[in-house]
C-alpha cells in the first residue's frame, strides 16, 4: 500500500495549482488524456446551455461518445445542497463548500474516469462558476481557486459574454420568480429580488471578465444569432477534436 | 484577539470570541467521547456553559455525509470537502456564536483529524491546509495518544471493524484487519507530524478513563485559569445557554448577540485581548520525522501557501 506518498488526482493539468509550478515540476498538458473536456460559462440568461446542447447534438451525430455533466447534480451531494437552500442555511462559505463537494464527486466518479476512457465530456458550468459566484458572495478569491485545485483543466472553456441588461431581460421574461440564492438575496443587497439579482449578476459579470485573461477563457459574443455562435463553437471544438486520436467512436 | 490560520470567512468577527475553544483529538477508539462527556459534566458543575460538538453533527451536512458513507463510494476529494462543509457549518453557526457567548466549547476532533484523514488518503496536504486556513485557532489541543497495539483491542473487540475506520476505501483488496492496521498506522504517523506542527498537548490515552480524565482536568483548568476569572457565576446562565444551543432551530447565529449580555462581555473582555497560548509539546512526544511538516510555532503560525514542505514531485498517473 502506498498511502505515504502524495498521490495526485491524475496526470492532468490542473486548473489552479496550489503550489506555483517551479522549474523542477514537469508540465503536463491538458491533452494528456484521450478524452476531451469542453465547458460553457456565463451569467444566467447568456444562452450557454442552448449552445452546449447544440454542440452535444453535433458531436453525437459525428459519432463521438459524449457525456454531459451539469452543475450541482451529484446524486451523493445534491440533497444536502437542496436542504441548505430550502432552509436558507447556507452562508457564503458553506454555499461555496457544498458546491465544491458536488463538483468533486462529479470529477472523481464521472468527469475524470470518462476522460480517461476517451469520452468527450461536456459541462454546463464549471469551477469558474464558483470562482465568480463565491467571490461575488465575499469569499476570498485565492481561497476559492485553491479549493478547486482538483479540477481538470478543460480543453476549451467557452465564455458566453452578454450585456447585463440583455441577460436580465431574458431571465425575468421567462421566469415567474427568482429563487433566493439565485437572486443573491442572502447578501442583503436589496429587498427587491429583481434589483438584488441585478446587483449580484453585476458582480458575477465583473468576476468573469477578470477570469478571461487569467484562465484564457474563449469568449463568444452571446448577442450574435444562435446559429452564428454555434458555428464558432463547433469550429473551435473541432480543432481540438482533430488532435485527439484515441476518441471512442460509438458502436 | 482570537486568530485564524490565515484567512477570514466573510462575516466572521474575531473580536469578542471570548469563550474557550478546547479540542480533543485522537484516533478512532482513543476515548475522546468518554473524556468529553466527563469534562462536560465537570465543567458544568463548576458553573461553565459548555457546548460540545463533533464531526458530522451539523444540521446542514451531517445527514448527507452519513448517507453518502453508507454507499461506500465516496471519493477522497469529495469526502474531504463534505467534511469541510460540515465543519464550517458548525464553526459559523455553533462554535463561533458559543465562543461569543462565553461558552467553553469542547470539540471532539477538529481540523487536524480532517487533515490527517485527507492526507493519508493521498490528497495534497497544501490543498487541505488552504481550506482550513479559515479555522479558528483553539486555546488548547489535547491529543489522546494511543499506540496501534492498544488501539486494536479497543476498537476491534468492542465494536468490530468499520469500513471507513479500516480505510477500506484505500485498500479494497486487503482483508479488514490488515487494512485497519495499515490505515490506523498511517493516521498515527500523520497525527505525530501534525502534533509537532500544531503543538498538540499530548495526553497518554492508555490508562483507564478516570486516570486520563484527571490529567485532562488539571490541564483544562490551566487553560481556563490562564484566562477566565475564577468561579465566575455562570450557573444562572448555563441553562438558558444550553437551551439556546440545543433547541433554538435552525440557527443560533442571529440569537448570539443577545445572549452575550453586558456582564459576559465585561467579564471576558480583558481575556480576549490576550494572545493565544502556545502549548509546549507536553510530554515531549516526538516521532523523529516530524520535521518535514513542522514549521516551529504551530499555534501561532498561519497556513501560507506554498508550504515549504509541499511535495514538488510532478503529478503522476495513479494507474
Amino acid at each position: 500500500m502506498d498511502i505515504s506518498s502524495h498521490v495526485r488526482i491524475g496526470p492532468f493539468e490542473v486548473l489552479y495549482p496550489v503550489q506555483p509550478a517551479g522549474p523542477a515540476r514537469a508540465h503536463s498538458s491538458g491533452s494528456n488524456y484521450p478524452g476531451r473536456l469542453f465547458i460553457v460559462e456565463g451569467i444566467d440568461g447568456s444562452g450557454k446551455s442552448t449552445q452546449l446542447s447544440l454542440l452535444h447534438k453535433w458531436l453525437e451525430s459525428k459519432g463521438y461518445g459524449v457525456v454531459f455533466s451539469e452543475w450541482n447534480s451529484s446524486p451523493l451531494v445534491k440533497d444536502t445542497t437542496k436542504l441548505g437552500k430550502k432552509k436558507k442555511m447556507l452562508t457564503p462559505a458553506t454555499f461555496s463548500l457544498i458546491h465544491a463537494t458536488d463538483f468533486a464527486d462529479r470529477t472523481e466518479r464521472s468527469i475524470l474516469p470518462l476522460l480517461k476512457a476517451g469520452a468527450v465530456v461536456l459541462c454546463d458550468r464549471y469551477a469558474y462558476t464558483a470562482f465568480a459566484r463565491d467571490v461575488a458572495r465575499g469569499m476570498d478569491r485565492k481561497w476559492v481557486r485553491e479549493l478547486y485545485h482538483f479540477a481538470v483543466k478543460p480543453a476549451v472553456a467557452f465564455y458566453f459574454r452578454v450585456p447585463l441588461d440583455t441577460a436580465i431581460e431574458r431571465i425575468t421574461s421567462s421566469r415567474d420568480s427568482l429563487k433566493f440564492y439565485e437572486a443573491g438575496m442572502d447578501l442583503g443587497l436589496s429587498d427587491d429580488p429583481v434589483e438584488s439579482f441585478r446587483m449580484f449578476q453585476r458582480r458575477i459579470l465583473d468576476e468573469y471578465e477578470r477570469m478571461v485573461p487569467e484562465f484564457g477563457l474563449t469568449v463568444i459574443d452571446a448577442t450574435l444569432p444562435v446559429e452564428e455562435q454555434q458555428s464558432q463553437v463547433r469550429r473551435i471544438a473541432k480543432s481540438h477534436l482533430d488532435k485527439a486520436k484515441q476518441l471512442r467512436i460509438r458502436p | 484577539m482570537r486568530e485564524t490560520y490565515g484567512k477570514l470567512l466573510p462575516g466572521m468577527n474575531l473580536s469578542g470570541l471570548a469563550g474557550r475553544l478546547i479540542v480533543i483529538e485522537g484516533t478512532d477508539g482513543a476515548g475522546r467521547s468518554t473524556q468529553i462527556s466527563l469534562l462536560k459534566s465537570w465543567l458544568e458543575e463548576q458553573g461553565h456553559a459548555v457546548l460540545d460538538t463533533g464531526m458530522t453533527r451539523s444540521p446542514l451536512a451531517g445527514e448527507g455525509i452519513r448517507r453518502a458513507k453508507e454507499g461506500n463510494n465516496l471519493g477522497r476529494v469529495t469526502q474531504s470537502l463534505f467534511y469541510a462543509t460540515d465543519f464550517i457549518d458548525r464553526l459559523e453557526n455553533e462554535i463561533a456564536p458559543a465562543l461569543r457567548a462565553g461558552f467553553v466549547v469542547l470539540t471532539d476532533r477538529y481540523i487536524y483529524s480532517l487533515m490527517a484523514r485527507a492526507i493519508v488518503r493521498g490528497v495534497d496536504p497544501a490543498w487541505i491546509r488552504s481550506i482550513y486556513s479559515v479555522a479558528l485557532k483553539p486555546d488548547a489541543v489535547f491529543y489522546l495518544r494511543l499506540g496501534l497495539d492498544q488501539l486494536i483491542p479497543r476498537v476491534v473487540f468492542s465494536r468490530g471493524f468499520d469500513y471507513w475506520e479500516s480505510g477500506m476505501d484505500l485498500n479494497p483488496a486487503h482483508d479488514m484487519y490488515e487494512s485497519f492496521c495499515s490505515y490506523q498506522h498511517a493516521l498515527l504517523d500523520e497525527f505525530d507530524r501534525l502534533s509537532s506542527e500544531f503543538s498538540f498537548d499530548t495526553v497518554d490515552g492508555s490508562p483507564d478513563a478516570q486516570e486520563v480524565f484527571s490529567v485532562l482536568q488539571s490541564r483544562v483548568l490551566d487553560v481556563l485559569e490562564r484566562s477566565a476569572p475564577k468561579a465566575y457565576p455562570f450557573k444562572h446562565l448555563t441553562q438558558t445557554a444550553e437551551r439556546l444551543v440545543q433547541n433554538i432551530q435552525p440557527r443560533i447565529i442571529s440569537a448570539s448577540p443577545q445572549v452575550a449580555t453586558r456582564d459576559f462581555e465585561l467579564a471576558f473582555q480583558p481575556l480576549a485581548a490576550k494572545p493565544p497560548h502556545k502549548n509546549g509539546n507536553g510530554n515531549g512526544h516526538s516521532n523523529g520525522n516530524g520535521n518535514a511538516h513542522s514549521n516551529g510555532n504551530a499555534n501561532g503560525s498561519s497556513f501560507t501557501l506554498p508550504t515549504p514542505d509541499a511535495p514538488d514531485a510532478p503529478p503522476h498517473d495513479e494507474t
